[in-house]
C-alpha cells in the first residue's frame, strides 16, 4: 500500500471507528520466535549432549510487562496478608514452638533451592535455541528471584515478629554448620546448576519441581496450618502459583529433545539419577521436618510420599511422558521402600549431633511416641526406647554431661557420610535401606550408603569430592566448631540450637558443651 | 485431645489446638536479637528490606571473597568443574556480595514498578488512538523508519538481553545474579516495547505491516545495523566472562550506541515527525537505560573500581576492555548514520550539524559518566568524526 492512502486509510477508519484501541500481551507474544537471528556463534555456553529443537513452543505466553502485573497482583495480596490482620492478630506468636523450629530450616533451605534455580533456570534460557522456550525459562528466572525473597520474608518475619528469633535471624550464616547442610547443596544447589543442562532442568524442573515440590511447598502448608502457622501457608501458596509454570517448563525440555537420538540413549538415565538424587534427601529430610518438627500430625509421612510421589509423580507425571519415551525411574523401588524408615533414621542422627544445628528440636513425647506406633509398628523397639534412655540420661539438660551422640560411641554404631548425597547414616543402627559400602579412589576412602549413589560415583567421581563435615572438622572439640560457625545467640554464650522446646526448660550454653569435650572423628580413618 | 488433626482444622482458629499451642509457647520471646541479617554490613547506615531479603542467599564458599560458606562443591559438572568459581571472570573482588542496587529494588518492588508501567502504557495507548493522534504522523517517519528501522532496532535489544543468560549463570554474587536478570528483563521489554508499537500502528494504519519479517531483514542483511549486529552477536555469544559481558553491553555499547539511536535519534526526532508515540515507549526504555547505568556503575565502579585490594588492577582491566569494545561501538554507530539518507531532512533537526551536536552529548555523557570514573584516556571529537564520516 502506497504511504499516502495509508494516511488517509487511517483517517477513514479513525472516522468509522473511533473506539479506544490497545495492545495485549498475546499478541506481542505471538511475534517472539522470530525475534532471533541466525549467525555462525549462536550456540550455548553450556554443553548438552541432548539437541533443543528450534520450534519448541511455550504455552504460557507472557511478556515481561504482563508477567510485572501478574505477580505484583500475587504480591500484594500475600504481603497484605502478612502486614496486617496477621500481624494484628499477633499470628507469629500463635505457632506451636516445635513449628517455630522448623520453619528456620525449612523456609532457609527451600531459598537455597529458589536462589540456585535462577542460575539453573539462566542456563537453560542460555541453553534453549527457541526465543519461546527461553522466554519460558527467563520468567523462571525471575520467579525464583521471587522465591528466593519469599522464603526470606517468612524467616524475616518469623524473626521480627515471633517468639525466638535465633536462626530466623541468621540462618544464613549458621546453616553451613550442621550434618543437613551439604546433603540439602546437593539436592537444592549444585544438583541444579552444575552439569549437562538437560540434565540439570530434569533435577529441577522434571524432579525437584514436578514431583517434591508438592509435598514440600503443599503439605507444608497443611503441617504448617494445623500447628498454627498461617504465615507459612498465605507465602508458599503463592510461591506455588508459579510453580506450574515451571512444571510445564520441565515438560517442554523433553518434549523439546524428545526427537533428539540422545535422548532415546540417555534421557531415563539422566531421570533416573536425578530422581535419586533428590528422593535421597528429600525423602527422609521432609518426613523429618513434618513428623518430628511439629506437635499436630496431618498424616503420616509415608502415606503422603505415597501418594504424590510413588502414585501422581511416578506414575501419572512420568506417564505422560511416556510417549516420549519417559520411563518411570527404576531407582523407584528403592526410594518407595525408604520413605518408610528413612527419616526415622535420620532423626535419630540429627538429634543427636543437635548441637551443631541452627534450631532447636525435641525428643518425642509420650503422645507423639504412641503415634508412631501406631502408624510405623515396630518404631518404639528401634527408636523409642532409644530416646526414653537420652532422655533419662538428662540429654535435655545443660548439666547432664550427656549429648546423645555419646550413645552412638559408646554402642560401636559409627555415623558415615554418603559421599555422594552427603546424607549421614549409621549401617550398624538402621531400619532403612542403607548399607555400607566404601571405596578408595587416589589414596582416599569415600563412603556410601546404596547402589546408585556408588554407581554414579563409579562413573564420575570427579563429580562428587566434596569433603564432608566429619573430615572437615576432624580433631576439633564441638564447641570451637559452633563457636567459629556462629552458633550461639545474642548473649554470645547461649547456643541457637537447643536439645529441647520446653518453654521451662534449661538452655544448654557454649561451656555446657565444652565441658563434655567432644572431639569430632573421622569414621573413615578407623577402617 | 488427640494429636492427628485432619479436615483442615487450623491451629490459629481451632480453640482446642490453639489452647495445646497457646501453653507451650515461651512467655516471652527467647532471642533479643530480631533482625534478620543483623550480622552483615549495610550500605547504608541500617540494613534495609532488601538487604534482608537478598544479602547472603547465595550459598558460597569462603574461597569466593565474600562468601560464608566452607568446602567444595557437592556435585561438579563432567570432569569435574566447580558450580562456580573466581576463574569465571577476569575481574577480582575482596566481596562479591557487596553490589547494590541502588534503588534496593527486590523482586516485589521491581514488579510493582513494571506493572504500573504497563498498566499506563494500555491506558495511553487507549487515549492514544482514540485521539486520533496516529493522523498526524509524517508517512515516511511512520512506514520506514517505524516500520523498519525501529523493528530493527528491536533486534538489537533482543540479542543485548540475550547476552544476560550466561551472567545470571555464572557471576558470584546474589546481587549481581538479581540485578543481572532485572537489567536483562529490562531488555526484552524493550524489545516487546517495540514489537507492541507496530502492532498498535497496524491496527490503526490499514496497510502498516506488524510482522517482523522486513526489519529481521534489515537486521540481517542490512548495512545501516551491521556494525551493531556483529557487536551484539559478539557480547552475547562469543564473550565468557561474565563480567566482560555486563561492561562490554552497559558500560560501552549501550551508553553509546542505545543511546544515540534511543535517544539521539528516536525520540528527539520523532515530535519533528508529527510522532508522539515513540516517544512514549522510549521514555520507558530510557528510564530502564538510568536504572540499569545505577545498578551497573555500582557493580563496576562502586564495588569493582574502588576495591581495598584489587582497584587499580580492576579499573586497568576496563580500560583493556574499553580498548577492545569502544573501536567496535564507534562503528556500529558509523554504520547507522546511514539511516539519515533515508528520512528527509528537516533543518537544524536531521542536518550534518544536529546530527554532530547529538553526537557530542552522547560521546560527552560517557566520557563524564563510564571513561573519566576507570580513568580512561578517550579523544571524544576523533570519535565523533569518525561516526560522522558514515554520513551518506
Ligand atoms: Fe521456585
Ligand atoms: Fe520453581
Amino acid at each position: 500500500m502506497a504511504i499516502s492512502t495509508a494516511t488517509k486509510a487511517a483517517t477513514d477508519a479513525l472516522a468509522a471507528n473511533p473506539a479506544p484501541v490497545s495492545v495485549g500481551a498475546q499478541e506481542v507474544h505471538r511475534w517472539m520466535q522470530s525475534f532471533t537471528w541466525d549467525f555462525d556463534k549462536n550456540r550455548t555456553k553450556y554443553s548438552t549432549k541432548y539437541k533443543m529443537a528450534n520450534d519448541t513452543k511455550e504455552q504460557f505466553k507472557l511478556i515481561a510487562k504482563e508477567y510485572a502485573r501478574m505477580e505484583s497482583v500475587k504480591d500484594e495480596r500475600q504481603f497484605g496478608s502478612l502486614q496486617d490482620v496477621l500481624t494484628r492478630v499477633d499470628a507469629a506468636n500463635r505457632v506451636h514452638p516445635k513449628w517455630n523450629e522448623s520453619m528456620k530450616v525449612i523456609s532457609n533451605f527451600l531459598e537455597v533451592g529458589e536462589y540456585n534455580a535462577i542460575a539453573a533456570t539462566g542456563m537453560l534460557w542460555d541453553s534453549a535455541t527457541a526465543p519461546e522456550q527461553k522466554n519460558g525459562y527467563l520468567g523462571q528466572v525471575l520467579d525464583e528471584i521471587r522465591h528466593t525473597n519469599q522464603c526470606a520474608y517468612i524467616n524475616y518475619y518469623f524473626a521480627k515478629q515471633g517468639q525466638d528469633a535465633a536462626g530466623h535471624n541468621d540462618a544464613r550464616r549458621t546453616r553451613a554448620i550442621g550434618p543437613l547442610w551439604k546433603g540439602m547443596k546437593r539436592v537444592f544447589s549444585d544438583g541444579f546448576i552444575s552439569g549437562d543442562a538437560v540434565e540439570c532442568s530434569i533435577n529441577l524442573q522434571l524432579v525437584g519441581e514436578a514431583c517434591f515440590t508438592n509435598p514440600l511447598i503443599v503439605a507444608v502448608t497443611e503441617w504448617a496450618s494445623a500447628n498454627g502457622d498461617e504465615m507459612t501457608p498465605t507465602v508458599f501458596l503463592s510461591i506455588e502459583t508459579d510453580e506450574l509454570r515451571h512444571m510445564a517448563n520441565g515438560y517442554q525440555t523433553v518434549v523439546s529433545i524428545a526427537n533428539d537420538e540422545a535422548a532415546s540413549k540417555y534421557l531415563n538415565t539422566d531421570l533416573n539419577n536425578a530422581f535419586w538424587t533428590q528422593q535421597k534427601y528429600f525423602t527422609p529430610v521432609l518426613g523429618m521436618m513434618f513428623e518430628y518438627g511439629s506437635h499436630f500430625k496431618v498424616e503420616p509421612w509415608v502415606k503422603t510420599w505415597n501418594r504424590w510421589v510413588y502414585e501422581d509423580w511416578g506414575g501419572i507425571w512420568i506417564g505422560r511422558l511416556g510417549k516420549y519415551g519417559v520411563e518411570s525411574p527404576r531407582s523407584l523401588r528403592d526410594a518407595k521402600k525408604d520413605a518408610y524408615w528413612a527419616h526415622h533414621d535420620l532423626f535419630l542422627i540429627a538429634y543427636a549431633l543437635w548441637p551443631t544445628g541452627f534450631f532447636r528440636l525435641s525428643l518425642p513425647t509420650q503422645e507423639e511416641a504412641e503415634w508412631y506406633e501406631a502408624n510405623y509398628p515396630g518404631w518404639y523397639d528401634m527408636y523409642g526406647k532409644v530416646y526414653d534412655e537420652w532422655r533419662a540420661r538428662g540429654c535435655e539438660d545443660p548439666s547432664s554431661g550427656f549429648l546423645p551422640i555419646q550413645w552412638f560411641i559408646e554402642n560401636n554404631h559409627p555415623i558415615y557420610i554418603d559421599r555422594v548425597s552427603q546424607v549421614p547414616f549409621c549401617p550398624s543402627y538402621c531400619k532403612g535401606e542403607s548399607t555400607l559400602r566404601v571405596l578408595e579412589f587416589n589414596g582416599k576412602k569415600h563412603s556410601f550408603s546404596d547402589q546408585w549413589g556408588e554407581r554414579m560415583w563409579l562413573s564420575e567421581p570427579e563429580r562428587y569430592e566434596c569433603q564432608n563435615i566429619f573430615e572437615q572438622y576432624e580433631g576439633r572439640e564441638l564447641s570451637d566448631v559452633i563457636a567459629e560457625g556462629f552458633g550461639v545467640r545474642s548473649d554470645g554464650k547461649t547456643l541457637i540450637s537447643q536439645p529441647h522446646t520446653n518453654k521451662d526448660g534449661k538452655l544448654w550454653t557454649l561451656d555446657d558443651i565444652k565441658r563434655i569435650n567432644c572431639v569430632f572423628s573421622d569414621p573413615l580413618k578407623a577402617l | 485431645m488427640t494429636i492427628e488433626v485432619n479436615g483442615g482444622r487450623r491451629g490459629l482458629t481451632d480453640p482446642e489446638i490453639a489452647a495445646v499451642i497457646m501453653a507451650a509457647v515461651p512467655d516471652k520471646p527467647l532471642e533479643t536479637q530480631r533482625k534478620m541479617n543483623y550480622f552483615m554490613k549495610p550500605r547504608g547506615k541500617r540494613i534495609n528490606e532488601y538487604e534482608v531479603l537478598c544479602c547472603y542467599s547465595q550459598p558460597t564458599p569462603d574461597w569466593i571473597p565474600g562468601g560464608l560458606d566452607w568446602g567444595d562443591w557437592t556435585q561438579k559438572f563432567h570432569g569435574g568443574r566447580p558450580s562456580w568459581s573466581n576463574e569465571s571472570t577476569e575481574m577480582r573482588s575482596s566481596d562479591w556480595l557487596a553490589h547494590r542496587d541502588p534503588a534496593f529494588r527486590w523482586h516485589a518492588l521491581y514488579v510493582k514498578d513494571k506493572a504500573e508501567e504497563w498498566r499506563y502504557t494500555d491506558r495511553f495507548l487507549k487515549a492514544y488512538s482514540a485521539d486520533g493522534h496516529v493522523r498526524s504522523i509524517d508517512p515516511v517517519w511512520r512506514d520506514e523508519v517505524l516500520g523498519d528501522y525501529l523493528g530493527a532496532f528491536g533486534f538489537y535489544e533482543y540479542g543485548l538481553f540475550n547476552s544476560h543468560s550466561s551472567v545470571v549463570r555464572d557471576c558470584l554474587g546474589d546481587t549481581l545474579r538479581m540485578s543481572s536478570a532485572m537489567i536483562g528483563l529490562d531488555k526484552v521489554d524493550n524489545a516487546q516495547m517495540i514489537q507492541a508499537e507496530r502492532t498498535f500502528l497496524s491496527k490503526l494504519v490499514p496497510g502498516f505491516p506488524e510482522s517482523t519479517d522486513i526489519p529481521k531483514q534489515e537486521w540481517t542483511k542490512g548495512t545501516i545495523f551491521k556494525g551493531a549486529r556483529e557487536l551484539v552477536q559478539d557480547i552475547w555469544q562469543a564473550t565468557y566472562d561474565w563480567n566482560e559481558i555486563l561492561f562490554s553491553g552497559h558500560m560501552i555499547c549501550d551508553p553509546i550506541f542505545g543511546q544515540f539511536v534511543r535517544r539521539e535519534f528516536f525520540m528527539r526526532l520523532s515530535s519533528y515527525y508529527g510522532d508522539n508515540l515513540t516517544p512514549f515507549f522510549i521514555n520507558q526504555m530510557q528510564l530502564y537505560f538510568s536504572q540499569t547505568k545505577g545498578i551497573t556503575t555500582d557493580m563496576f565502579h562502586t564495588c569493582l573500581g574502588a576495591d581495598v585490594e584489587f582497584g587499580d588492577y580492576n579499573n586497568r582491566l576496563m580500560r583493556a576492555w574499553a580498548n577492545k569494545w569502544l573501536p567496535r561501538t564507534v562503528n556500529a554507530l558509523k554504520d547507522f548514520m546511514a539511516i539519515y539518507a533515508t528520512i528527509p531532512e528537516i533543518k537544524g533537526v536531521s542536518d550534518k550539524a544536529a546530527i554532530e551536536a547529538a553526537l557530542v552529548r552522547v560521546f560527552a555523557d560517557w566520557k563524564r559518566d563510564f571513561a573519566d570514573p576507570i580513568n580512561y584516556k578517550v579523544d571524544t571529537a576523533a570519535l565523533v568524526k569518525t561516526v560522522l564520516s558514515g554520513l551518506k
